[in-house]
């Protein structure tokens, strides 16, 4: 192939990522600004179940209030983390919510109905983002854990905030414009990580061959690795994932290793990895790869070896 | 800084443009599944008016960081000021110029048999309950993917034996195929964007099937009938004529 060929091949699916994901990313980003202007530290202080597994379990449901993708869950993360989100209920929230969320469930429903599948995404997120939650809760001091942007205003003010305006009596309009001005900030502040991953994604399927990943469809344990390596190279958008999850299954994938895909992907892939650069510190980051890539790949082994449906 | 503000105004202005074009020309269907259309409209006006908001403030604060003490040189970039705390650096806006550059300057094409090299085409595709649905359809009203479907969700391939069958497709083939006698009508499926795109295909047989380059669009129409290809009885098309067309305004299938 020569390289004008690529170059276009390169183009066409870069785009076409980022078209896509870039609109996620921009509702992500509005819900922040408005939640920066409009949602108050004591709200969240107020709703916060008082123990801590109940508050981390309610933190893994919260997308249900907050439909958002990967791309669009890292602001509304970043930014309830300013409003004073406790740090495991956040990353609670943060794993989870790209699944559990009611856009997803209808999706992973239309691909593959009522059934084994559709449940065991939902119940193994839950169990991976609430087990990642309540590790990460040992570690109370968010300073250890979070980029000094994102912790920003926790001490008080927040970027474009003067204390005056975050009182309740801000006026509507002048308030709009203050969420739309830290709409895009954070719009460039996590465009670049967005980019960057769907430049890695388009170039890995276009410079590398799946054909290889696919021949182990039919081990049992590779073929969950294999999976967990699609889901990650992939990059695609938690709410269409199971439409391509169900074209696996026509290449004889079995159901550990497409719910591997279908838990893993959402919270761990190249362009949300890069993403979470923005909120926690790298050392963190590294956690919140390998662990749901580990419980994801335990869970996916052991439903192929022990479950039949 | 302001100068960075401008720009980030711009960029943000030029892209929702961007996007916007590209639905209006209908270059959109070379990217993303139509259902999206709305969402990649949405975020265009989203980002026109994020963008003009930042045009609009700019405009009514003139030269205020000048006045400001905190604007001596350099000062605590990121700590927070009133006006303005975390307005992007340089390489920051570069990289979100990427996607506008490659939008811009390179030719808008959609994916083509040379995209298949990676993945292989499949014979066979699962979609739950779309099978009896495709069964519904005429059989010269079904694309490929209505036959792929038909295919898979059949237990029985003599009963496609002998049906006709009208298709649009590109021309695509590999080492299974023999070069002077067949090929595959070929489409992309798309369920969210390109980067999910699955090749489905139907195979073709013809005599004159040498005349047809790898990546030309073609019409074919023919007859089903049941043959061997490579050691598996499949459903196959004798074409009865095969034209030259120009590729459809949406080149890919949305499942």
């Amino acid at each position: 192939m020569d390289f004008n060929t690529q170059l276009t091949l390169f183009s066409t699916r870069f785009l076409g990522i980022f078209i896509e994901a870039v609109s996620f990313l921009l509702l992500g980003t509005l819900v922040s600004g408005l939640i920066e202007v409009f949602v108050r530290k004591e709200d969240i202080a107020r709703f916060m179940p008082r123990r801590l597994f109940a508050a981390i379990a309610a933190g893994s449901f919260l997308g249900f209030l907050f439909p958002v993708c990967e791309c669009g869950v890292v602001p509304v993360t970043r930014k309830l983390y300013q409003k004073g989100l406790p740090i495991s209920v956040g990353v609670a929230f943060l794993l989870a919510a790209p699944v559990m969320n009611p856009i997803v469930f209808a999706s992973t429903y239309a691909a593959f109905g009522f059934g084994p599948i559709l449940i065991g995404r939902f119940v193994i997120t839950f169990i991976m983002a609430v087990a990642v939650g309540l590790l990460f809760s040992l570690e109370r001091s968010p300073i250890k854990l979070l980029q000094p942007r994102a912790l920003m205003a926790m001490s008080g003010g927040s970027g474009l905030a003067s204390p005056q305006l975050s009182a309740p009596q801000t006026p509507f309009g002048q308030g709009l414009v203050r969420a739309a001005r830290v709409a895009t900030d954070e719009f460039f502040d996590m465009g670049r990580y967005l980019v960057l991953g769907t430049a890695l994604a388009a170039g890995m399927q276009t410079f590398l061959s799946q054909e290889q990943i696919r021949a182990l469809a039919s081990d049992p344990a590779m073929s969950v690795v294999a999976m967990a390596i699609m889901a990650f190279v992939l990059s695609i958008c938690s709410t269409t994932d199971a439409i391509l999850a169900l074209s696996f299954a026509n290449f004889g994938f079995p159901t550990g290793s497409l719910l591997t895909f279908l838990t893993f992907g959402p919270m761990v892939d190249v362009k949300a990895t890069l993403m979470y650069l923005s909120v926690f510190k790298r050392r963190i980051v590294i956690y919140m790869v390998i662990l749901p890539l580990l419980m994801s790949l335990l869970f996916g082994i052991f439903i192929n070896l022990n479950v039949r449906f | 800084m302001r100068t960075r503000r401008w720009f980030q105004a711009a960029l943000m202005l030029l892209l929702g443009l961007y996007l916007l074009e590209t639905l209006l020309t209908g270059e959109i269907a070379y990217y993303i599944n139509e259902r999206f259309n709305w969402l990649a409209g949405l975020a265009g006006f989203i980002l026109i008016a994020l963008g003009t908001v930042n045009v609009i403030v700019l405009l009514s604060e003139p030269e205020q960081n000048k006045v400001t003490p905190h604007s001596a040189p350099n000062l605590l970039q990121d700590v927070p000021s009133a006006a303005h705390s975390m307005t992007a650096r340089w390489y920051v806006l570069v990289i979100l110029s990427v996607p506008l550059l490659f939008g811009i300057f390179l030719p808008a094409q959609p994916l083509g048999a040379a995209a298949i090299n990676n993945s292989g085409v499949t014979f066979a595709l699962n979609v739950s309950g779309a099978g009896e649905q495709a069964f519904s359809i005429a059989p010269t009203q079904r694309n490929v993917l209505d036959w792929v479907r038909a295919f898979s969700a059949s237990n029985n391939v003599d009963e496609f034996s002998g049906l006709p069958a009208d298709l649009v497709g590109f021309v695509y083939r590999d080492a299974r195929f023999d070069e002077t006698t067949e090929f595959m009508v070929t489409r992309f499926t798309v369920s969210c964007c390109v980067a999910d795109a699955v090749a489905i295909g139907v195979i073709v047989r013809s005599e004159q099937a040498s005349n047809f380059s790898a990546d030309s669009w073609v019409r074919v129409q023919g007859k089903f009938e049941v043959r061997d290809f490579q050691g598996q009885r499949m459903p196959i098309l004798i074409a009865e004529s095969i034209e030259q067309v120009a590729m459809p305004e949406r080149p890919y299938l949305f499942p």
